[in-house]
């Protein structure tokens, strides 16, 4: 993929994720998310890692963003009213991100591998959705199973904690 | 002989048997439930001492490439084990707390849940303190966090226990993006996830060193958070003083000391690297000055608790700075025995009075023996002479003397005093205090033997702890 396309892609994801954050209308909110996730895909696609980009828009940004829409229009959220800002907090917040990432940067730059290129992947021989579910299914298969259980616990605890009691 | 996969197995199916009685025999008395439990975890931990030997782990593949059973591991599995059974007997205890939060027509609604998801929790921590790769590392991980989700927010009518459970949540989460992104810098590097083969690739001089260390950083975020170092312990005292009494102990023993094993495991490979070290020392000082200064001015006994659980997470990080496996070890058995026991007398004395060291007073003469296993915990706790807890810094110190550690020693020996001060003050009041209320209070057969066995164990360790020792040199 071209250099410009990354970049574009890119900056979609950071611009819509910075939206979801600074909207105060859950629905705008959820909305600009599926943009992100989009965006998201895009990238997979263009590390030709098609499965993981479809999956992507089929599960998040279809199931998962009609959820947090009914969600949001069952439980009928209004925009959340803007509250004071507590400038010491969010400078604090600022200067920590900006520390995480000029960190990221320094130890990228100093990478030698950063700075070399490489072949391009040799095309394998099965496709995409063979291979994940050989890894899953075979040498993965004990997490594989946990989370199985995980889901499990997850469900119960879902019903347990939104179940309304008959009084 | 057992295979010791088996274990968690057999722990997952009683899980599962234990929801499915919950679901379709309504009639049953749901305690019958966590006697059932108890009963068939007392009998995996008889299980785990004929356990058959496993493959090494050097050229270990497939499944045992996620999965050891060293010595290390089956320790912790009976840990997990000890720890879930004391809790499942505080909350038959605390039951009546849980029933009346749950308004209901049915009767006994959700106990039997509260009593089933201990089970897949201790699943979750067995698992994890077997697991040498970072990928299971994860997935077990997050089936303890999650499962904790929903006990810590359980009795969720309670604005305390629903803002402990949010705050839980959110910042649970973003410990584990950091944990998931501080792999993937570790996996980028060496192109490895099990912890032997990241050891291996270490080794080799032309790997990065940047890369691999600020990936093992972000780890550690995510493992601080576990075990409530500062400065990842923000949480700790609203989440310990709102979440339902019994799942505080739970978290304060059970997650700490999974978190602890990993922190070994992990930092194995890190070890090379002199920048590691460093890091642990002064998280490990921060924590001890955090924890016990802060833990000075209270007065609610749970929260106390949690500032002294931050507290004994900076002597256990002088063992991990020190990198003496069995010094954490026995501290953790420690720290388990004491903590467990002063929280069952918690459940008992909050709901006759309430949780202030104020509701204390006079314990001496409403419950002898609650005031005694009281005094046992607290002088535990404090480190002094003739308790476990006095050899678990004992054996701490000593590491850290021999490794020439001379801040961490002096700082330790400095907050072991304040500790003293406040751990004393529940003594104070409950045999020096004036009873506010004149009052018998009666404990069940269970929760008296269980005491008894831990205040046992905590003077006869105090006095003897070679049997710990033995059992992990092995």
């Amino acid at each position: 993929m071209s250099p410009i396309l990354f970049w574009f892609f890119a900056l979609l994801m950071l611009v819509f994720g910075a939206a979801v954050v600074v909207n105060r209308n859950p629905i705008a909110s959820a909305l600009n998310l599926v943009v992100s996730f989009l965006g998201l895909a895009a990238l997979f696609m263009s590390l030709d890692a098609f499965f993981i980009g479809i999956i992507q828009v089929l599960v998040y940004a279809g199931a998962v963003m009609v959820l947090f829409l009914f969600i949001i229009m069952l439980l009928d959220l209004r925009a959340e009213r803007l509250r004071k800002i507590n400038w010491v907090a969010s400078a604090g917040g600022v200067a920590v991100a900006l520390a995480l990432l000029v960190q990221i940067f320094y130890v990228i730059g100093h990478l030698t591998f950063s700075k070399q290129t490489f072949p391009p992947l040799a095309r394998s021989e099965i496709d995409d959705v063979h291979n994940i579910g050989l890894l899953l299914f075979g040498n993965y298969n004990l997490p594989f199973q946990i989370i199985g259980v995980l889901v499990l616990v997850a469900t119960i605890g879902a019903v347990l904690l939104s179940k309304r009691e008959r009084r | 002989m057992i295979p010791p996969p088996s274990l968690e197995i057999a722990v997952l199916v009683l899980g599962m048997v234990i929801l499915m009685l919950e679901a379709f025999a309504e009639r049953i008395d749901k305690r019958i439930l966590a006697f059932a439990t108890i009963g068939a975890l007392i009998a995996v931990l008889i299980g785990t001492w004929f356990l058959a030997p496993s493959p090494a782990q050097e050229q270990a593949t497939g499944f045992w490439s996620f999965y050891t059973a060293d010595p290390l591991s089956i320790f912790f599995k009976r840990f997990a084990l000890l720890t879930t059974i004391l809790v499942l007997i505080m909350m038959i205890d605390y039951a009546p707390v849980v029933l009346a939060s749950i308004p209901s027509t049915k009767k006994q609604t959700g106990l039997g849940e509260f009593f089933a998801i201990p089970i897949f929790t201790c699943a979750g921590l067995m698992y994890l303190v077997s697991a040498i790769d970072f990928i299971f590392i994860f997935v077990s991980l997050e089936l303890v966090t999650i499962s904790f989700y929903v006990l810590v927010s359980f009795t969720r009518h309670n604005p305390a226990t629903l803002e402990a459970g949010v705050k839980y949540l959110v910042l649970s989460a973003l410990s584990t993006a950091f944990l998931v992104y501080g792999i993937t810098w570790i996996f980028g590097v060496t192109g490895q996830t099990n912890l032997q083969r990241i050891t291996a690739a270490l080794a080799n001089p032309e790997i990065e060193r940047g890369p691999a260390l600020f990936g093992m950083v972000l780890v550690l975020v995510a493992l601080g958070f576990k075990i409530a170092a500062v400065p990842f312990q923000i949480w700790v005292p609203d989440v310990y003083q709102g979440a339902p009494t019994p799942v505080t102990a739970y978290l304060s023993v059970g997650s700490k000391a999974a978190g602890f094993v990993v922190l070994l495991r992990v930092l194995r490979p890190f070890l090379m690297l002199p920048q590691m070290e460093r890091l642990i020392v002064l998280i490990a000082l921060l924590t001890l000055l955090y924890g016990n200064l802060a833990a000075l001015p209270q007065s609610n006994l749970k929260r106390l608790l949690a500032y002294s659980s931050i507290a004994h997470a900076g002597y256990l990080l002088i063992g991990v700075a020190c990198f003496d496996g069995p010094a954490v070890t026995f501290y953790l058995v420690a720290y388990l025995l004491m903590t467990l026991l002063s929280f069952a007398v918690l459940v008992i004395v909050a709901q006759q009075t309430g949780e202030e060291i104020s509701d204390f007073d006079g314990l001496a003469k409403r419950s002898p023996f609650l005031a005694f296993a009281m005094l046992i915990a607290m002088a535990s706790l404090a480190g002094v002479p003739l308790t476990a807890g006095f050899f678990g810094k004992f054996f701490i110190f000593y590491a850290a003397i021999a490794q020439r550690q001379t801040a961490l020693v002096v700082v330790g020996v400095i907050t072991v005093a304040c500790g003293f001060y406040y751990y004393l003050k529940v003594v104070r009041a409950m045999y020096w205090q004036p009873a506010a209320k004149v009052d018998n209070i009666s404990v069940n057969v269970l929760s008296r033997l269980a005491m008894s066995a831990l205040i046992v164990a905590i003077v006869w360790l105090g006095i003897y702890p070679a049997p710990i020792l033995e059992a992990l040199r092995r």
